[in-house]
């Protein structure tokens, strides 16, 4: 990855619009519709690899790209960018409950410049955003305040207030922070337009504050929340970022909450807010393509996708291309192929059985057939391949996307994206694979009683069997035991695959 | 001075003028290799979460695989289908696999022991069958292992029946007649012996008379880290190398502590694996010079060292250093446990830390410089010498080193 070379001193980031709708002025109705309309752009931060947008950002789980360690984020992954939430920074230990969170005393070195870098090992090359909680979050009982939001750390709910926040980001320097909104985790439903018009007057009482203190700290941009609320119930809000901030330089871009249908307002009413980037916050695991396809002819810029983490957890590997092939194949193609399934036991293909050219590491080192395996030994390695494979065909896909709108613009984009409607079935494979992952602080029972995700991998043989394990006798109780309970093999399969032979008893 | 045969080159290159340590080069079908040697457990064909690329990185150009595993996941028929366990993995160096008898019988209680083979009821249903010798070759060579292990009749080191014991020695030398035989690939496939013996001197030196005598490339001490006591464990050792032609590799199997590793090496032993650096790295431990570090303990919640000061390994050389990840503590305690990622890096750190101390016990051999590296080993472990394990201590004065002299 090369990287951005500017004075850090001189800017925190640099935003340039590439190609955009042609946009007549005529009318505030014609800025509207060209607002809401695919764009190619770079987003660059001094020190970082520049962002070719529309692109996305992979969403780390406790300050970690999930089974992608540092070494293989910055030789296999070419990601636009990392997610990170400052709750999986912060929890207090129950033996150490007033530990300040180890780090904000992070120190940092040239080549590992910021705290967030040091602390995790990301690669300097890749551009972090700070937000205050994990994507997809955990909802919390307890609402927020005047003051603070109620977040959820592997030891707990908690309360994280403005000011705390604020001192996190000053001290933690992201490329990117999202200061705090007020966001419901109310799952039911859209808000009560009560609990609306508190929401929009909680986060614009705290982006006042936000500005007015002495943080952000300069080399951090501040994209503010747009609030999944309609239109009307934040317009004093949005109207106060195009007003005074923007102006300023204050404001660097917009984070989405899921919500791009709010860009024609914006448009007609503050357009001073379209030339910032647009980071559409993907909470969802079942985002589809599709769905990032149609926010892109909306106008967003960048995306967080938790779906990319989901998918490779389930055994799956993408299998899907934008523009889509050409002839199209006969019938709605899988957007990804289960792995787990029997018939890719001795496949030799790459992971992704209809992209021939994929380019990633785990395609062109390893076969279906190892995959397989791996995911049905549990062996880590599986989820370590799939999420390299999968987050290589997200980087492709955008890729072209981008090439689509530079080549053929808005036009030939609609028709490629109408094209990929008609190819691709709607949804991802529900995956059989044995999930990691699936049980931890990042999931919250709802009232218990709730039956295992995962079947038990190994049970004893007989009765008295003592526990099993590789041959290491220890202290140290049964990792690869020898008894596999979800086996299926009958005593023909076994002596198929040349494992020793029945005997009459 | 060398040795060759078919698919495997010995060529020793130092020897320690006060131990029996020696210092070689092993040439195998996928490459050379420099022992002393560690080789990490890739029991499943995959080296817990590792890439076989990040594997290479540690400098590993040996591992294992199991037998028994891989027959059943993903089994026989995958492997001839894919080409051998090397094409199934990705790795381009060399692999030993064991003979899949000991996880059968150590493992599945129900196992019982003929002459015919190991008789087991199926993990599925409980029907009853049967691994023999030719089983496991068959299989063995499906994998394409560089190293492949006899089929032996393992019993624990410490079991009480004498009669029981010699039986299963002799037993383990009519089998390996029955390997050579069923083995189908020598000019590319070394078959490795397995002496037994339990813990009988007398015993082990009958049966390394018997084994040498067949001649197989290679030869392993094998029953051993069943739970003996560390004394009878080094009497084992040295019996054996002892009587052990000075031109084939010794491959002592099971073993993992450091300190076992550094002391079998002065004993005059050239091979060991063990599953246990990989898995204690997955239950949040460093291996370091100083000692096992658990990282789940709180005092390193706030310590931005490395695993191991001075570590040379990916995770722990000096951040400005090219390559590294600048990994701390910090960060490993963090995410122990919590995501797989710290798992692979400890798995890294361990991994190069066993690979490197014999890399370094070799060095200092080939230097003539063994005792003083044995002693400083002990010092880094115990900083008060009242605490060295005794039977490190008297193992170690029986080929010529005193840990306790200053």
């Amino acid at each position: 990855m090369t990287v951005d070379i500017q004075d850090p001193e001189q800017e925190i980031m640099r935003f340039e619009v590439l190609k955009a709708a042609v946009n007549d002025g005529a009318t505030a109705a014609a800025a509207a519709a060209a607002a809401a309309a695919a764009r190619l752009g770079r987003l660059a931060f001094p020190g970082r690899a520049p962002i070719n947008t529309p692109n996305f950002l992979g969403v780390t789980s406790r300050g970690t790209l999930p089974h992608v360690t540092p070494d293989n984020v910055s030789q296999h992954l070419n990601i636009g960018g990392v997610y990170m939430s400052l709750e999986d920074f912060i929890e207090k230990p129950q033996q150490n409950i007033k530990r300040i969170p180890p780090i904000y005393a992070q120190p940092v070195s040239p080549k590992l410049p910021t705290p967030l870098y040091s602390f995790t090992g990301m690669p300097s090359s890749v551009p972090i955003i700070l937000s205050a909680r994990r994507l997809p979050a955990v909802p919390s009982p307890l609402g927020n305040t005047n003051k603070s939001v109620s977040i959820f750390t592997n030891t707990g709910f908690q309360t994280l207030t403005t000011d705390d926040y604020r001192a996190a980001v000053s001290t933690l320097k992201p490329d990117i922070a999202i200061p705090l909104a007020d966001l419901t985790s109310n799952t039911s439903g859209p808000p009560t337009s009560k609990r609306a018009l508190r929401m929009a007057e909680r986060t614009d009482e705290w982006i006042v504050d936000w500005f007015s203190s002495s943080s952000p700290p300069p080399s951090t941009a501040t994209f503010a929340p747009v609030l999944p609320i309609p239109y009307p119930i934040q317009w004093e809000y949005l109207a106060r970022l195009a007003e005074d901030y923007v102006p300023t330089n204050q404001l660097s871009g917009l984070a989405f909450h899921d919500n791009p249908d709010l860009l024609p307002d914006i448009a007609e009413h503050c357009p001073s807010l379209l030339p910032l980037p647009r980071l559409s916050l993907i909470p969802s695991i079942s985002t589809t393509p599709h769905q990032v396809l149609r926010q892109v002819a909306l106008g967003i810029d960048l995306f967080t996708l938790p779906f990319i983490n989901t998918v490779s957890d389930a055994g799956i590997a993408l299998n899907f291309a934008f523009p889509a092939p050409s002839p199209p194949p006969s019938g709605l193609q899988p957007l990804g192929t289960d792995l787990s399934l029997p018939s890719f036991a001795t496949s030799l293909t790459p992971l992704a059985t209809s992209l021939r050219n994929c380019q990633c590491y785990a395609c062109k080192s390893h076969h279906a057939a190892y995959v397989h395996h791996l995911l049905a030994a549990r062996e880590m390695l599986g989820w370590t391949l799939l999420q390299i494979h999968n987050h290589a065909v997200m980087t492709s896909f955008f890729a072209g996307i981008r090439f689509v709108l530079e080549t053929g613009g808005e036009e030939l984009f609609e028709k490629e994206r109408n094209r990929f409607l008609a190819t691709y079935e709607p949804d991802f494979p529900a995956g059989m694979g044995e999930r990691p992952r699936q049980r931890g602080y990042q999931y919250k029972s709802v009232g218990g009683g709730e039956p295992k995700k995962n079947k038990p991998a190994w049970g004893k043989l007989g009765p008295d069997t003592p526990p099993a394990g590789e041959g290491q006798t220890g202290e140290e109780g049964p990792e690869t035991p020898v008894v596999p309970e979800g086996q299926t093999d009958t005593v023909e399969e076994l002596e198929k695959k040349g494992f020793a032979e029945e005997v009459a008893s | 001075m060398s040795q060759s045969s078919a698919a495997l080159t010995f060529e020793l290159v130092g020897r320690c003028s006060t131990t029996r340590a020696r210092a070689s080069i092993l040439t195998l079908p996928h490459g050379q290799v420099n022992l002393p040697i560690f080789m990490p457990v890739a029991t499943q064909a995959s080296l817990k979460g590792l890439t076989p690329e990040q594997l290479e990185g540690t400098g590993c150009r040996l591992c294992l695989n199991n037998t028994y595993h891989l027959g059943l996941k993903p089994g026989q028929e995958v492997l001839d289908a894919v080409g051998g366990a090397h094409k199934f993995q990705g790795w381009k160096h060399n692999l030993l696999t064991d003979s899949g008898g000991f996880q059968m019988v150590s493992l599945l209680k129900l196992a019982n022991v003929t002459e015919e083979g190991v008789r087991f009821l199926s993990p599925h249903d409980g029907s009853p069958m049967l691994l023999t010798p030719e089983h496991s070759m068959s299989l063995q060579n499906s994998i394409g292992s560089d190293i492949m292990m006899q089929l032996d009749d393992v019993l624990v080191t410490t079991h009480p029946d004498k009669a029981r014991m010699r039986e299963a020695m002799e037993r383990s030398v009519r089998w390996l007649d029955r390997c050579i035989t069923a083995h189908k690939y020598p000019e590319r496939q070394n078959l490795f012996c397995i002496i037994q013996g339990g813990l009988d001197l007398e015993m082990r030196r009958d049966c390394c008379k018997e084994m040498v005598a067949r001649d197989t490339p290679g030869i392993a001490i094998g029953g051993l880290s069943g739970g003996e006591a560390k004394d009878d464990f080094c009497k084992v050792v040295q019996t054996c190398t002892e009587m052990l032609p000075d031109l084939k590799p010794r491959y002592v199997m099971g073993i993992g502590y450091p300190e076992d590793l550094v002391v079998s090496v002065a004993l005059g032993a050239d091979m060991f694996d063990c599953v246990w650096p990989t898995r204690t790295a997955r239950f949040g431990n460093a291996i370091t010079k100083n000692g096992v570090l658990n990282m789940k303990r709180e005092m390193y919640a706030a310590d931005y060292g490395p695993m191991e000061d001075g570590c040379g390994c990916q995770c722990c050389r000096p951040v400005e250093e090219e390559g590294s990840l600048g990994i701390t503590r910090a960060f490993i305690h963090h995410n122990a446990a919590k995501e797989t990622v710290a798992a692979h890096l400890l798995t890294l750190h361990n991994v190069w830390y066993q690979l490197n101390l014999m890399r370094e016990a070799r060095e200092a051999i080939i230097a003539d410089e063994f005792p003083a590296f044995v002693k400083k080993f002990f010092a880094g472990l115990y900083p008060e010498q009242e605490n060295y394990p005794s039977w490190a201590v008297d193992a170690l004065r029986g080929v010529g080193i005193d840990l306790l002299e200053t």
